[in-house]
C-alpha cells in the first residue's frame, strides 16, 4: 500500500493550465468519490486551490494507478490527458508524505507562510470524509499534516513577517496607533497603489475616509466609491489635526506637506502621533518631516524595502520549516511500515505469552510443590489458551491481506491490543 | 537555611530569564512558554520565601533592606503575571525576570543579613501599611520605566525603518504610551498614601510627622517629579518620547531614594541593623 500523490501547482504550470484543472463540483465530496472509485484506488483526498490542483490517494500499484488516475482526470474536466500531463507531478512513498506535509504547512505555497492554505487543506480533507473516500492511511497522514502544519507555524516565523506593500502599510500602523477601529484616514490625491492601501486600512476603521484631490470633483468621485467624505485642497491642514493615517499620491512636481507644515499640525494635534505614507514619485511630503516628533513618515521605497527584507526573513524562517517537515516525514513513515500482517502478528503473539509469563511469575510462589511434570503440564494448558485465543484474530488479518480492508482491521487490532505503541499514536492524534 | 525558598525562586527567575533570552533569539514561542512557567513556580516559591521569612522573623517581613528588594521583586513578577494575563505578549516577561534576578542578587549579596526580632520601633501598625503602599507605588513606576524603555527602543526602530523582529515582537507605541497613562495617576497617588501614612507613623513614634531625613528629601523630590509629570501630561499634553523619557528618570530617582540613599548618605531612616544608632523607621 502507498501513498501517493498527482497534481500541479503555480510552479509546474502555466496560468492557462491551472484555470483548466481545478476539480469543480467538489463541495459535497463527489470528485474524491469518482477518485475514490477508480480502480486499484483505495483512499482519495481531493485538493483545489486557485494556485494547485491536486489528488492524495492510497494504492497497491503506483504504476498502474498512475494512468488510471491520469486519466479520470481527464475525464473530469474534459480535457484529453495530453493537454496537462507534461505539467503534472507524481510522486508516492515517502516524498508523497513530504509533499503533502509542505503544502499544509504553507512551504510549498506562492506566498511563503500565507495562512488560508491550512484551512484549504482541511476543507479538501472534510469533504473526502463525507464522501467516505478516506481511511485509516489518510486519515492518519492529514492529522499529522495539519499537526504538522502548527508546529511549523508556532515554531518558526514563516508567517510573521508581512509580504505586500497594503499589508505592511497596515501592520505599521497598527504598531504606531494601536487598534486601528476609531482612528481615521486621509488619501490625497490618488492612484491604483495608494488606493489600494486607502482600501486595506479602510476595511479596519469605523470612520468614513476622507479623500481629499486638487480637482474637487474628482475627490468626489473617489470619495463615493470609498464611501467616503471629500474636502478641498484648501482644508488639507486642517483636515490633518484630526487624522492618524495619511496616504499621499498626487502627481504634483513639488511637496505639497512640508516640515513646517507638518510643526504647525503636530502642535495643534498635541502631538498626537501621527502615520504618513507617501506613495507619490516624485515626493509628496518633504522627507524632513520625518524628524518631528511623533511624525512617521514612510515612503514607497521604503515600504518595498520592508517587504524585500520580510520576504528574505521568511525564507529564512522556511528552512526550519523544512526541518520539521523531515521530521514528520520520518515519523509518518515509521508508522506506515508497522501497518503490516506479519509484524502485527508478531506482536500480538508477543503480547499476549508477555501476559502468559508474567501472570505465572506472579504466581510461582503458590506452585512451588509442584513437580515437574506437573508443572510442565501447567506452561502446557496456558500456552495452549493464548493460542486459541490469538488464532482467529490471526487467521482473520491473513485472509484479510486479499481484499482491501486489512489496513483498518491492522490498525484496528494495533489500538485494541496496544501493540507498537499504538496508544501513544492515539494521544499524538489528540493534540490536534 | 532561611534562603532555601529565596534560592529555589531565584533559580526559577533565572531560568526564565534565559527561557525568554532564548525566545527574543530564535522567536521560539515555546521557549517563551517556558520563561512563563518557570517565572510562575519562582513566583510561588518566591512566595513561600517571604512567607517562610515572616514566621522565622515573627513579623511582617520588611524591616530589612534584604526583604524589601525581595518583596519589590516580588511585587513585578506579581504584576507582570497580572499584566501577561491582559497582554500575552511575551516581551515583558524578558524584562521582568532579569530585572527581578537582578534585584534578588543584589540584596542577597550586598544587604542580606539574618533576620532578628523586630525593635519595638517598628513594630506598629503603621509600618505595613506605609511599606506595603511605598513598595506598590515603586512597583507601578518600575512598570512604567520598563513601558518607556520599550517605547524608546519601538520609536527609534519605527524612525529609522528598521522593521525587523525586534519591532514585531515590542507592543505598539500606542499601547506602550497607556502604561504610561493609566500607571502615571495610580502610582502616584500610591506614592502620595506611602508618604502621609509615614509621616504618621513618625508622628506616633517620634512626635513629629516630618524630620528632612535624606531619605524623607528625596521622596519628596520623586514626588515633585511625578506631580510635574502629571501637569504636562494633563496640561501640555506630553506624551510618547517625552513621557517615556520623565518615566525612565523619575525610576531611577525612585530606586536612588529605595536603596541608594542608605547606601550613600545614610540617615536615620535606615532600613533595621543597617544603622543601630539612629531609630529606624522602615523606608
Amino acid at each position: 500500500m502507498e501513498i501517493m500523490v498527482i497534481g500541479l501547482n503555480h510552479s509546474t504550470a502555466p496560468v492557462e493550465i491551472r484555470e483548466r484543472i481545478t476539480f469543480p463540483g467538489d463541495h459535497d465530496g463527489a470528485v474524491a468519490r469518482m477518485i475514490g472509485d477508480v480502480e486499484g484506488v483505495e483512499e482519495a483526498i481531493v485538493l483545489s486551490t486557485c494556485n494547485r490542483a491536486e489528488i492524495v490517494v492510497t494504492t497497491k500499484d503506483v504504476e498502474e494507478s498512475r494512468e488510471r488516475l491520469i486519466r479520470t482526470i481527464g475525464e473530469i474536466h474534459g480535457q484529453d490527458p495530453s493537454v496537462f500531463r507534461s505539467y503534472l507531478y507524481v510522486r508516492h512513498g515517502a516524498d508523497a508524505v513530504r509533499h503533502v506535509f509542505r503544502v499544509a504547512a504553507s512551504l510549498d505555497s506562492m506566498v511563503l507562510g500565507e495562512p488560508q492554505i491550512l484551512g484549504q487543506v482541511k476543507e479538501g480533507y472534510r469533504r473526502a470524509t463525507k464522501a467516505r473516500t478516506t481511511g485509516p492511511i489518510l486519515n492518519r497522514l492529514m492529522h499529522r499534516a495539519f499537526f504538522t502544519a502548527k508546529r511549523v507555524r508556532t515554531e518558526t516565523g514563516v508567517g510573521s513577517a508581512a509580504v505586500s506593500v497594503a499589508y505592511v502599510a497596515v501592520e505599521l500602523a497598527r504598531k504606531i496607533l494601536g487598534e486601528l477601529r476609531d482612528k481615521s484616514i486621509l488619501l490625497v490625491g490618488a492612484g491604483e497603489m495608494a488606493e489600494l492601501a486607502a482600501r486595506h486600512l479602510n476595511n479596519q476603521v469605523d470612520r468614513p475616509i476622507v479623500v481629499v484631490n486638487r480637482t474637487y470633483e474628482n475627490a468626489c468621485i473617489l470619495a463615493e466609491e470609498l464611501q467616503g467624505l471629500p474636502i478641498r485642497m484648501e482644508q488639507l491642514e486642517q483636515r490633518l489635526v484630526q487624522t492618524d493615517v495619511v496616504i499621499t499620491s498626487t502627481g504634483s512636481c513639488d511637496p505639497i506637506i512640508g516640515k513646517a507644515m507638518m510643526k504647525r499640525v503636530m502642535r495643534a494635534r498635541r502631538h498626537c502621533p501621527i502615520f504618513l505614507i507617501d506613495i507619490a514619485i516624485p515626493r509628496d511630503v518633504e522627507p524632513d518631516a520625518n524628524e518631528i516628533d511623533g511624525v512617521y513618515l514612510y515612503n514607497i521605497d521604503d515600504l518595498q524595502a520592508v517587504v524585500a527584507e520580510n520576504i528574505g526573513e521568511r525564507r529564512k524562517e522556511a528552512l526550519s520549516g523544512e526541518r520539521i517537515v523531515s521530521e514528520e516525514t520520518e515519523k509518518f513513515m515509521h508508522w506506515t511500515k508497522t501497518l503490516d500482517a506479519a509484524p502485527t502478528i508478531v506482536a500480538l503473539k508477543e503480547k499476549l505469552e508477555h501476559i502468559r509469563a508474567t501472570e505465572l511469575a506472579r504466581l510461582n510462589g503458590k506452585f512451588a510443590d509442584l513437580d515437574p511434570a506437573q508443572r510442565e503440564a501447567l506452561e502446557s494448558v496456558t500456552r495452549q489458551i493464548i493460542n486459541k485465543i490469538a488464532h482467529d484474530p490471526i487467521v482473520f488479518l491473513k485472509r484479510t491481506g486479499a481484499h482491501g480492508k486489512q489496513n483498518l482491521y491492522l490498525d484496528a487490532v494495533q489500538r485494541i491490543f496496544r501493540l507498537n505503541g499504538a496508544a501513544d499514536n492515539q494521544n499524538e492524534g489528540e493534540e490536534l | 537555611m532561611d534562603l532555601v525558598f529565596f534560592k529555589i525562586a531565584l533559580a526559577l527567575y533565572l531560568g526564565a530569564s534565559a527561557g525568554y533570552l532564548v525566545f527574543l533569539l530564535i522567536s521560539s514561542e515555546s521557549r517563551a512558554s517556558v520563561g512563563f512557567w518557570c517565572a510562575v513556580m519562582g513566583f510561588v516559591a518566591h512566595t513561600l520565601s517571604i512567607m517562610h521569612r515572616a514566621i522565622f522573623s515573627g513579623f511582617f517581613p520588611l524591616a530589612t533592606s534584604f526583604d524589601a528588594l525581595s518583596a519589590f521583586a516580588w511585587l513585578l513578577v506579581g504584576i507582570f503575571l497580572l499584566v501577561r494575563y491582559h497582554d500575552p505578549s511575551p516581551i515583558f516577561g524578558s524584562i521582568v525576570t532579569p530585572m527581578a534576578s537582578v534585584l534578588m542578587i543584589f540584596g542577597w549579596t550586598l544587604v542580606y543579613q539574618v533576620t532578628e526580632p523586630l525593635i519595638p520601633v517598628l513594630r506598629s501598625t503603621w509600618l505595613p501599611v506605609h511599606v506595603t503602599l511605598a513598595l506598590a507605588g515603586n512597583g507601578v513606576f518600575a512598570f512604567m520605566a520598563i513601558g518607556g524603555l520599550m517605547y524608546l527602543f519601538q520609536e527609534r526602530l519605527i524612525k529609522t525603518k528598521r522593521l525587523g523582529r525586534l519591532h514585531r515582537l515590542l507592543p505598539s507605541l500606542a499601547t506602550l504610551d497607556t502604561i504610561n497613562r493609566h500607571g502615571l495617576p495610580f502610582g502616584f497617588f500610591l506614592l502620595t498614601l506611602g508618604i502621609i501614612t509615614g509621616a504618621f507613623w513618625a508622628s506616633s513614634v517620634w512626635g513629629s510627622y516630618w524630620t528632612w531625613d535624606p531619605k524623607e528629601t528625596w521622596t519628596l523630590i520623586t514626588w515633585f517629579v511625578y506631580a510635574g509629570m502629571i501637569h504636562q501630561r494633563m496640561v501640555l499634553g506630553w506624551r510618547g518620547k517625552r513621557a517615556a523619557v520623565l518615566a525612565i528618570i523619575g525610576f531611577g530617582l525612585v530606586m536612588f531614594s529605595f536603596v541608594g540613599v542608605n547606601a550613600l548618605l545614610g540617615g536615620h531612616h535606615a532600613f533595621q541593623g543597617a544603622n543601630r544608632f539612629m531609630p529606624p523607621s522602615g523606608l
